[in-house]
């Protein structure tokens, strides 16, 4: 349960980019799930793939409901999110260039289109194959080629803007 | 393939994803290695790709998966009272812990028990290592002493027992039955006189063996 939670919470995050709207669609996608778990078919792939794919599909709605007042990250958010990296007892100067990394990918993950970001969170951060991202956003596997390539290539041009290259 | 910039573009994740041939790969390096506009552009997105990987997931605040219970299976009832107060004992209480409570339980009742502990009248003085040492080294005498006196016991059971066993006797051979008319000689004594008749026996036996009348009377 709390593993899932993490991952799904994770992948609200990464799309939204905001920790009070990432609690509500993880509530959110695990009421769903509850409601609709009778119509999950391990046939048609994985029970996490199929979490994925409802995840998606309610960050796709939540995108085209909040797309006017869409916000960055906030300062709170930040400084919360180092302090979790000093927690987990790794040294202090590496937490805080892997919080500072996260923060300016945060950034840049919110910049690009939807479309990229999806393919790119799905394959880098929550390390899906492509096949399997190909069943959540239900196209081809060319599309999720080309889609993470895209993404990729944009969110490393847009962190050199930033002045930032992960090492 | 004659590969391009673009070409490089296009298939730079399935570079880094592993999923060129070897020949692709091989060309593809050489380009991005000899290209100026190529070679910043693939190591910046492999640097991104890395640094990716490497991000650690974000904990999830520890209260949603409690809402998600609530809000999924419904709020759980909080207890009151009693009930409440007993609420610590609900992950002791499995079977598997009470099953190993119990087995030590048990396995201290037979070591208290074989190191003299008077369960009826227990005593302070009982937890006195010298008297759990006395009660301990008296335990073991006993034990002992009986053991040697079983085996004894045995030795003298099993000694009379082969003095009383008559000497194997040649079998006797298959009697024919007699014919129709013909005697069959002697006639057979019933089975109590024939047990009259060993019990005399034996016990002449065993007076010789051991010792009690001299051998003429028991003749």
């Amino acid at each position: 349960m709390r593993r899932h939670t993490r991952r799904i919470y994770n992948l609200c995050y990464r799309f939204t980019s905001n920790r009070h709207e990432s609690e509500d669609l993880t509530q959110e996608v695990f009421l769903r799930i509850y409601r609709t778990l009778a119509s999950y078919r391990s046939a048609h792939g994985g029970f996490a793939t199929w979490m994925t794919s409802v995840t998606r599909n309610l960050l796709i709605d939540h995108y085209r409901r909040t797309k006017r007042d869409r916000m960055t990250d906030s300062l709170d958010d930040a400084m919360f999110k180092i302090e979790e990296k000093e927690s987990a007892g790794r040294r202090p100067d590496q937490a805080a260039l892997l919080g500072e990394l996260s923060e300016q990918v945060q950034r840049a993950l919110s910049r690009i289109s939807p479309d990229l970001r999806e393919a790119v969170i799905l394959r880098d951060l929550q390390g899906l194959e492509y096949a399997e991202i190909q069943d959540v956003l239900q196209v081809p596997e060319g599309t999720v080629k080309s889609r993470i390539n895209r993404g990729r290539i944009e969110l490393a041009r847009m962190l050199e803007q930033m002045g930032l290259r992960p090492e | 393939m004659n590969w391009t910039c673009e070409l490089i573009e296009a298939h730079l994740s399935d570079y880094l994803d592993r999923l060129l041939e070897a020949g692709e790969r091989s060309a593809f390096e050489a380009h991005a290695a000899a290209c100026p506009r190529c070679a910043p552009l693939v190591k910046s997105v492999q640097s991104l790709v890395t640094g990716l990987h490497r991000l650690e997931p974000i904990e999830a605040p520890p209260r949603l998966a409690v809402s998600i219970l609530d809000q999924t299976l419904g709020p759980r009832a909080k207890k009151e009272g009693f009930r409440a107060w007993l609420a610590w004992l609900q992950p002791v209480w499995q079977p598997r812990f009470v099953y190993g409570a119990v087995s030590v339980l048990v396995t201290l009742a037979v070591l208290l028990q074989a190191l003299g502990v008077q369960w009826r009248k227990p005593a302070m003085a009982d937890l006195n290592p010298v008297n759990i040492y006395r009660g301990a080294d008296r335990r073991a005498h006993l034990v002992y002493a009986r053991g040697v006196k079983f085996v004894t016991d045995l030795r003298v059971v099993y000694e009379i027992q082969s003095r009383l066993r008559p000497e194997a006797e040649p079998q006797p051979a298959p009697q024919q039955k007699p014919a129709p008319g013909q005697s069959t000689g002697p006639e057979q004594k019933s089975p109590r006189e024939l047990n009259r008749a060993n019990e005399n026996r034996d016990l002449s036996v065993l007076a010789c063996a051991m010792g009690a009348l001299p051998a003429r009377s028991a003749q």
